[in-house]
Parts: structure tokens; C-alpha cells; sequence
């Protein structure tokens, strides 16, 4: 999905700046980019200054099965540890900048790589000087737009001053900033998009996550479904979620509805809320961390909607929602213009009309809200 | 629900609160509305009944979910007080708090007695209904 935002992933011949100003899960995201490009029978490069690449070899089985051999590696390992390197290209001499860039060079120019990782940029930024490091890294980006790579530099910043950096960025095409939080005992990892051409886009900070045999997914740890009684929320969580546990009694939600998404490159938490008021406590329990909301409302009854705007404002303030017009279906349900103007929603708020006892409608919907949550809707 | 019912679940609800220890008593559906209740002023019976309901229904699912078997109860174990959310019936939900240090075994006991003529009572008034249509 947030290939397609951008134009259907980064073009060919563009730079990419993975930066953090501290240690995060951003190699994975690396590692993901390289494993695609061999599954799609592309050659390419990853310069390790950290790993074996033995190690990194084994390391990367964890995206499932993809050619090896078209995956080579640049090892900036073995003469650090004084080992015979097994590997066609290797850096003899680390102590020499010069020296260690002529041969992630010589790798890009024999071997035309779709695709190059360097991991990573601080292991020079913190041995030779910025001016020379400055250089060669002008070098390496000039090479591989020769090759017509797609270079990938993965970068911690522990010493540099805002200029440099952002002299840095301004050699990008693409500056990937990553996050690290935890709270509770939970790791959440997010990443931002930065498109450095004028007028390029800038997404929001996406939570992510990553899977073993699937890679890095888009990861919205709670969404919540609302709205008023009897609008369809459990049903709209079953549309959603392949499975799902509903905590219902004589018919209506009394605790929660749970369910999990997995569809292309996103996977989320629902959870549904109970719609009576008796229930509001629940809120207090689950409103908490929301990326965003689906407010189900049924399209038959105008009367519930005063409600349901009610129900949005227990979620909290500033959340992206899409308002889904449910039971689109019945005679006398209203059209999504007329329930945006009866609920009297600010221009531009998406209302989709739904049919949730059919799955109609509500993947749309669920798309539509990742889109705002991301930040490129 | 037949006006004898009601008077009926009460009393049941009464001879339970008359236990040693006994703090309070409520009976609520599954679906969290109030049915009866003998509680203090200071407790809201409307949203403890939609909270034990909450309780109950989580407890079930969870039980389910685990292969624990069928569910008998779910015990709030707090600092000045325990509560009880038993499953009367189908429908029901026996709510007892009982002081922290109370003699559980005749807590139970005398809970399971008044489970029990809960649950007969409210299939009593389930079936009415019909007979009279």
C-alpha cells in the first residue's frame, strides 16, 4: 500500500536515507527491501560492516525462502576480525575510507545491482572525518546512479551537528526516519516517509511491524469499531477479520468484539465496542493508544446520529475515522452525502455506504482509514 | 415478567444479604440490565450490572477459549471486598460482595443455594410468556 502512494515503491535510481538518532528495528526494514528485489530475480548488494555474511545469510531465512544467489554481500567484516573472507567482495583494509569505498564501488559497477544496502553508515562516520566521509558518500550515490540502483543507506546519528545532516538528507531522494517507544512492556516501532523533491509527500508516523516469513507490514495496534445500538459493529468486525471473538449475550455486545487483519502489507487490531450507554465504562478501558476509528452508524436511522458523534468524542480528540453508512442496502437508507449532512460531519470526512452483513463496503472502508492514518490521503 | 416474580427473586436476593459478611446482593441478565437488587445507596445497580455482565461474558469467552470447561463464576478479589458474578441460568447473573475476610466456604454454599432457586425462578417466568399465548 504505501508502495502505491508512492508511485508504486521508490523509482529506480533513487537514494534512501534510513536515519535514527538512536538503535531501532530499522535494518529489518533493509532487509526487507533487499529479499524483494531477489524474489523479483533482481541482483543485489549488501554491504555489512556488523555481520558475517554467513550470519547475515541466516539471518534473512527469516523472510522465508527467496534466491540466494542473487543476493551478494560486500563483507566489511572478516578484516576487522582478521578472518580469510569467503566472500567474493571483501574490504581488506577498514582502516582505510578510500580503500573500503573503491570496493563496495568495484561490487556496484560488476554486478549492476537493483538494489544496494549499506549497513551501515555510522561504522565510518565514527572512524574518519565527516569531509572525506561527506565525499565518498557523494561517490557511492554517483556510482550507483550509474548502475541504476536503488541505494539504501542505513544511518544512526551519534555525532553530527542539523548541518551536517542536513546536508545528509539533501543527497537523499527519500529520508526514512525511525522511531522506537515502548510502553508497558511493549515495543512499538513507527517509521516516517520523507519525499525530499519539492512539493514530494510526507507521510505520518507508521507504526509497523514485522513478521517472519512475511516481512515488514504496516501495524495499527487498535483500531475501534463504534457506534450507536444496533449498528452493525460485531458484523462489521466479522466482515473485517477472518477471525474474530465477539463478546455478545441475547444480542448485543456486552463486553467487546476482537478481531485481527491481515490483508496486503497492513495488519491491525479491531476492537469493537459495545453501543449501549450502560457499556461506556468499556471505553475508559480500550480508548486508549486508538490510531483510528470506524464509526458505524445505521443509514435507516437518523435519530442515532447525535449518538454516535457522542460515542466518537468518548474515543477522544484529533482521530482519524470514517463513518460507515450501514444497512445501505434497506429501503429508506440514506445516501452517504445526506448522512454526512445530517450528522452535520466537517467537509471532507469520508462516509462509505456499507452492507456489513455482506462484507460490502467495509475493506474500503478500512482502506481508506489506513490512508488518513498514514498520512497520505 | 409476572409481577410474583419480581417479589419472589427479591426475597431470594434478601436471604442471601442475611449471611455473615454478605455486603450486597444483585441479579442482572446476560445482557447486562439490572433484574433485582439489594445493594447499598453508595453503588450504582445500573452500571454494576452492565460491568458484571462485562466481567461474565469476558470470563466465559475466556474460559471457552481455553478449553477450561463450562463456567461457574468469576471472583473480583479486591482489598476491602470480593465480588462474586455467578451464572444463574441462561440468563442471569448473581452478583454477591462479600467482606474480604468472609468464610468462603459458607459464601459459596449459600451462593449456590440461591443460584440455583434464581435460576428456577427465572425459567418459571421464561416459559409464561408462551403459556399465555
Amino acid at each position: 500500500m504505501l508502495d502505491d502512494r508512492l508511485g508504486g515503491g521508490f523509482p529506480r535510481t533513487s537514494t534512501l536515507l534510513l536515519f535514527s538518532d538512536k538503535p531501532t528495528e530499522k535494518r529489518v526494514f533493509a532487509e526487507n527491501f533487499v529479499v524483494e528485489g531477489a524474489r523479483h530475480q533482481e541482483t543485489v548488494l549488501y554491504v555489512d560492516f556488523y555481520r558475517m555474511p554467513s550470519l547475515a545469510r541466516a539471518e534473512l531465512s527469516r523472510f522465508g525462502r527467496f534466491p540466494q544467489d542473487r543476493l551478494v554481500f560486500v563483507d566489511a567484516i572478516s578484516a576487522q576480525l582478521m578472518v580469510e573472507s569467503a566472500e567474493a567482495y571483501h574490504v581488506d583494509r577498514i582502516d582505510s575510507l578510500a580503500d573500503t569505498v573503491d570496493v563496495i564501488v568495484r561490487a556496484i559497477q560488476e554486478e549492476r545491482p537493483s538494489r544496494v544496502v549499506i549497513d551501515s553508515m555510522e561504522f565510518l562516520s565514527d572512524r574518519f572525518p565527516r569531509d572525506a566521509l561527506l565525499d565518498q558518500w557523494r561517490r557511492i550515490i554517483a556510482e550507483a546512479k550509474a548502475a541504476g540502483s536503488v541505494v539504501c543507506f542505513l544511518f544512526i546519528n551519534w555525532t553530527y551537528q542539523e548541518r551536517d545532516l542536513g546536508a545528509i538528507r539533501a543527497l537523499s531522494d527519500f529520508v526514512l526516519e525511525f522511531q522506537s517507544s515502548m510502553r508497558g512492556g511493549i515495543v512499538r516501532n513507527s517509521m516516517r516517509i520523507s519525499q525530499m523533491a519539492e512539493g514530494g509527500v510526507r507521510t505520518n508516523w507508521i507504526p509497523y511491524t514485522f513478521k517472519d516469513l512475511i516481512g515488514v507490514t504496516v501495524y495499527f495496534p487498535r483500531l475501534m469499531v463504534t457506534g450507536p445500538f444496533n449498528a452493525g459493529k460485531s458484523t462489521v468486525v466479522k466482515a473485517l477479520c477472518e477471525k474474530s471473538v465477539s463478546i455478545d449475550r441475547m444480542g448485543t455486545t456486552v463486553a467487546f468484539d476482537y478481531g485481527n487483519v491481515n490483508i496486503t502489507g497492513i495488519e491491525a487490531e479491531i476492537f469493537g465496542t459495545p453501543g449501549q450507554e450502560r457499556f461506556e465504562f468499556i471505553f475508559q478501558i480500550f480508548a486508549r493508544e486508538v490510531s483510528g476509528v470506524l464509526l458505524v452508524v445505521d443509514a435507516t436511522r437518523p435519530e442515532d446520529f447525535e449518538r454516535a458523534k457522542h460515542m466518537l468524542a468518548l474515543i477522544g480528540p484529533h482521530i482519524p475515522y470514517v463513518v460507515l453508512a450501514n444497512k445501505s442496502d434497506l429501503p429508506g437508507a440514506l445516501k452517504p452525502e445526506a448522512v454526512a449532512g445530517q450528522m452535520d460531519l466537517p467537509d471532507g470526512t469520508p462516509v462509505v455506504a456499507t452492507v456489513a452483513t455482506e462484507s460490502k463496503g467495509v475493506r474500503d472502508a478500512l482502506l481508506i482509514l489506513a490512508e488518513m492514518i498514514i498520512g497520505v490521503r | 415478567m409476572a409481577a410474583g416474580i419480581h417479589g419472589r427473586l427479591i426475597a431470594v436476593l434478601q436471604e442471601l444479604r442475611r449471611i455473615p459478611d454478605v455486603l450486597a446482593v444483585a441479579l442482572a441478565r446476560r445482557d447486562g440490565l439490572l433484574i433485582a437488587h439489594v445493594l447499598p445507596k453508595s453503588m450504582d445497580p445500573k452500571r454494576i450490572a452492565a460491568m458484571a455482565a462485562s466481567i461474565v461474558g469476558t470470563s466465559e469467552m475466556a474460559a471457552g477459549e481455553m478449553g477450561l470447561g463450562p463456567f461457574f463464576q468469576s471472583i473480583v478479589d479486591s482489598g476491602s471486598a470480593k465480588m462474586l458474578a455467578t451464572g444463574a441460568g441462561e440468563e442471569g447473573i448473581l452478583i454477591t460482595i462479600v467482606r474480604t475476610d468472609a468464610n468462603m466456604g459458607l459464601v459459596l454454599l449459600s451462593v449456590g443455594k440461591a443460584v440455583q432457586a434464581v435460576s428456577n425462578l427465572l425459567e418459571e417466568a421464561a416459559v409464561e410468556p408462551e403459556a399465555r399465548a
